[in-house]
């Protein structure tokens, strides 16, 4: 591995701190007591229950179900891992030179596998609005995602319409894990159309778990090393996969697509065997009226966690490949133990534009962020 | 001409614990491992983590030195890095993940109740 110390410093002068630097994903730690008080009889009850049952890293009996057991050893990382307010979320990101960042849950990335449809609907709701009234209004620079329940899209589809047009929320989030049919089946239509309605892109977001659909039957492997290296970018390819075999770019031209937390190097990979099985089988998606990889392109992509080679002029080479200085959006997954640092993707040797742009300015576009 | 620091008094730092000091603009952390003094940098090389404000904890091992068999090893001698998890061998500077990787270990003195260290 190549040490990455070096100077923040850039040939034209830009500094950490002195860009405009937009955080795609960062995440904040569910209140399930607070949450209690926004959530409809009876679910208000269950929540008051949950916040009585003592909780590990991504891990609440009845809330964040991901049935992964580890071997517990000692050591590892003694850092905080979890945030549990707007201030404190506003001082750490400080300290990393962050302006804006978007918001997604802790224990709600696994809501899609959330047993009762009634329940993981009253979760999304009741979070919606704490997030609103706890976070996005007592900081304005923290932009909400608005997390549906998979389980009910109809139900989904009337919360984004009870929030469409408040500004503190900038995204529809799409949980993937354990997302069960995949998010192109038609199933899933309200939810594109209420998004689109509301002017808002939609953004999968997965996070390892054990569970059994697919990719998710991860009991195959032994460690974490093996679960966590798929899991991500395994759920993002069969998504990515379903909304093009299901032409849901093409039904709903004008929705923006975002992937976050799978790292980028997989994308190059996945549009070129799409465009491949393309050549020979454009007739079950007559719909496509282009390659594959003309609307991928479109697709905006989180950078965490983002790839470490040897050789750093690698991962410019990789974003080339896929146009990706033009859609890939810096984010860090504060505070989450595989964080990354802005300072890494900054000093990546990207042109002065193309750092600009993946360090603030595709994010900004892509959630119609100000500066 | 390397210089002598004193950073700590023996008794603020028992056997088995660590502590971080600052010489000039440097971060150093002292470790007591065993009555054996140590100073590394307070800085991770992978993404320039506070280093030392990570756990102490053994680590899991396999290879000649256990038999080929899993075992836990180095107890009390790896600090894994808050950040990343990247864990390091305090008594040799190795990095468990990356060998050829080494901290800058700073030499040190013990002068009565003092510990020192040397720049």
């Amino acid at each position: 591995m190549a040490p990455i110390v070096q100077e923040q410093q850039s040939p034209e002068q830009d500094t950490l701190e002195s860009l405009f630097v937009v955080d795609a994903d960062v995440h904040i730690h569910e209140d399930p007591a607070g949450m209690a008080d926004y959530a409809p009889s009876p679910w208000d009850v269950a929540l008051r229950e949950i916040a009585k049952v003592p909780e590990r890293y991504l891990d609440l009996p009845g809330m964040s179900p991901r049935a992964e057991y580890r071997v517990p050893w000692p050591g590892g990382s003694n850092r905080k891992q979890t945030v549990d307010s707007a201030s404190e979320m506003r001082s750490g990101l400080n300290d990393l030179n962050v302006d804006r960042a978007v918001l997604f849950p802790d224990h709600l990335l696994a809501l899609a596998m959330v047993r009762d449809p009634r329940f993981a609907v009253a979760l999304a709701q009741s979070y919606n609005a704490w997030l609103r009234d706890h976070w996005l209004l007592a900081e304005p620079t923290l932009k909400g995602s608005l997390v549906i329940a998979p389980q009910d899209p109809v139900a989904s589809a009337e919360d984004i319409r009870r929030h469409a047009g408040e500004p503190e929320f900038v995204c529809v989030y799409l949980p993937a894990s354990g997302v069960r049919p995949l998010y192109g089946h038609h199933v899933y239509e309200p939810v594109y159309e209420a998004a689109a309605e509301a002017g808002l892109p939609v953004v999968m977001h997965s996070v390892e778990a054990v569970y059994p659909t697919f990719p998710f039957q991860l009991e195959v492997f032994q460690t974490s090393l093996a679960q966590h290296a798929v899991a991500h970018p395994f759920s993002m390819m069969a998504n990515m996969i379903s909304l093009l075999e299901t032409g849901v770019p093409v039904r709903y031209p004008d929705l923006g697509i975002g992937i976050m937390e799978a790292g980028i190097s997989w994308v190059p990979f996945m549009l070129n065997r799409l465009d491949k099985e393309y050549t020979e089988r454009r007739r079950e998606v007559p719909f496509l009226q282009e390659r594959p990889s003309h609307y991928i392109k479109r697709w905006y992509f989180g950078t965490q966690p983002i790839e470490e080679p040897e050789n750093r002029g690698d991962i410019v080479k990789l974003f080339e490949l896929f146009d990706g200085a033009e859609r890939s959006m810096f984010a860090s997954d504060w505070p989450h133990h595989d964080f990354d640092h802005p300072q890494y993707v900054f000093g990546l040797p990207f042109s002065p534009s193309d750092r600009r742009a993946i360090m603030g300015g595709n994010a900004a576009r892509f959630f119609r962020l100000e500066a | 001409m390397p210089r002598e620091y004193v950073v700590a008094r023996t008794s603020e730092i028992p056997e088995g614990s660590h502590r971080i000091v600052r010489v000039g603009r440097r971060e150093i952390g002292v470790f007591n491992m065993g009555g054996v003094w140590h100073a590394i940098p307070n800085l991770c090389p992978h993404q320039r983590g506070p280093l030392c404000e990570g756990a102490i904890s053994g680590t899991l091992g396999y290879g000649p030195d256990t038999d080929w068999k899993l075992d836990w090893v180095h107890e009390g001698e790896i600090v894994t890095c808050p950040w990343h998890a990247l864990e390091w061998h305090v008594p040799s500077g190795r990095c468990l993940a990356f060998p050829d990787m080494r901290l800058r270990k700073f030499p040190t003195r013990v002068d009565g109740a003092e510990v020192r260290v040397i720049l």
